[in-house]
């Protein structure tokens, strides 16, 4: 591990990159950003990395090729997942999202869905293994109470089906 | 973002939309940056906790064009 900066909880002292982003795509598009007044309680790690099973979740539009593509034009987004065999092969996948660049994407899959890396650290037995899915969906929503009530839960559940003792969660 | 959606533990990466593991071909980093999120699973102490990564964005991409002039990708 390298040194790193940490500053308290809820990012006090943080550096903001673009301060203000926030409340400005707030502003334009009002209720459409998530705010959460309370954290979650920190769920300790039980047992060792070794031994734990992890699973991905991911906002990257990343789909097996054949599977039913996501709706990336619906104007309030579209609010399904979908599951991506965690033992596919990088060819076997393909993104269907509009809302980041994907040139790089496109060019080595894992700048954004790391599927190779995680095989890797499982393989290696740094983790224990791996979830026999991983989890997809389409980072553009704008109605955070739906995809809470119904996405979120949606994955959560799925998550919690596979056995998975650690989420990986990114955005793209 | 981050600090408003308030999940447990979070690793910031400095870089591109589209690039949050990295940039194409540079498996070094970009399982460093996976390696420091499960380092985060163990030693995060309070929940909310948000761990800036000690990378650049200038620096990753003069890594990646390296890496890829090696691998031929690259002239």
């Amino acid at each position: 591990m390298t040194a790193t900066s940490e500053p308290g909880p809820m990012g006090e002292g943080r550096q903001q990159l673009r301060p203000g982003l926030w409340a400005t795509v707030n502003e334009r598009y009002p209720g459409s950003m998530i705010t959460k007044r309370d954290l979650v309680p920190l769920a300790p790690l039980g047992k060792p990395l070794s031994e734990c099973r992890l699973t991905f979740v991911s906002t990257s539009g990343v789909q097996a090729k054949g599977s039913v593509p996501f709706d990336t034009v619906h104007p309030v987004g579209d609010y399904s997942f979908r599951r991506v065999p965690s033992a596919s092969r990088v060819d076997e996948l393909e993104i269907h999202q509009l809302k980041y660049p994907t040139a790089d994407a496109h060019r080595d899959l894992n700048v954004i869905f790391p599927i190779e890396r995680l095989q890797e650290l499982a393989a290696e037995g740094v983790i224990g293994g791996l979830t026999e899915h991983f989890f997809t969906f389409i980072g553009y929503n704008m109605d955070p109470e739906r995809l809470e009530r119904t996405l979120a839960e949606d994955i959560a559940a799925a998550v919690s089906d596979e056995g998975a003792d650690i989420a990986l969660a990114a955005p793209a | 973002m981050t600090e408003h959606a308030k999940p447990p533990r979070a690793a910031f990466a400095p870089f591109m939309m589209g690039h949050h593991f990295g940039v194409p071909f540079h498996r070094d980093l970009q399982r460093r940056i996976i390696e420091d999120c499960l380092d985060l699973v163990v030693t995060a102490e309070q929940s909310g906790t948000i761990r800036d990564l000690p990378l650049t964005w200038a620096q990753a991409r003069r890594e990646g064009m390296e890496i890829e002039r090696r691998l031929g990708l690259r002239g």
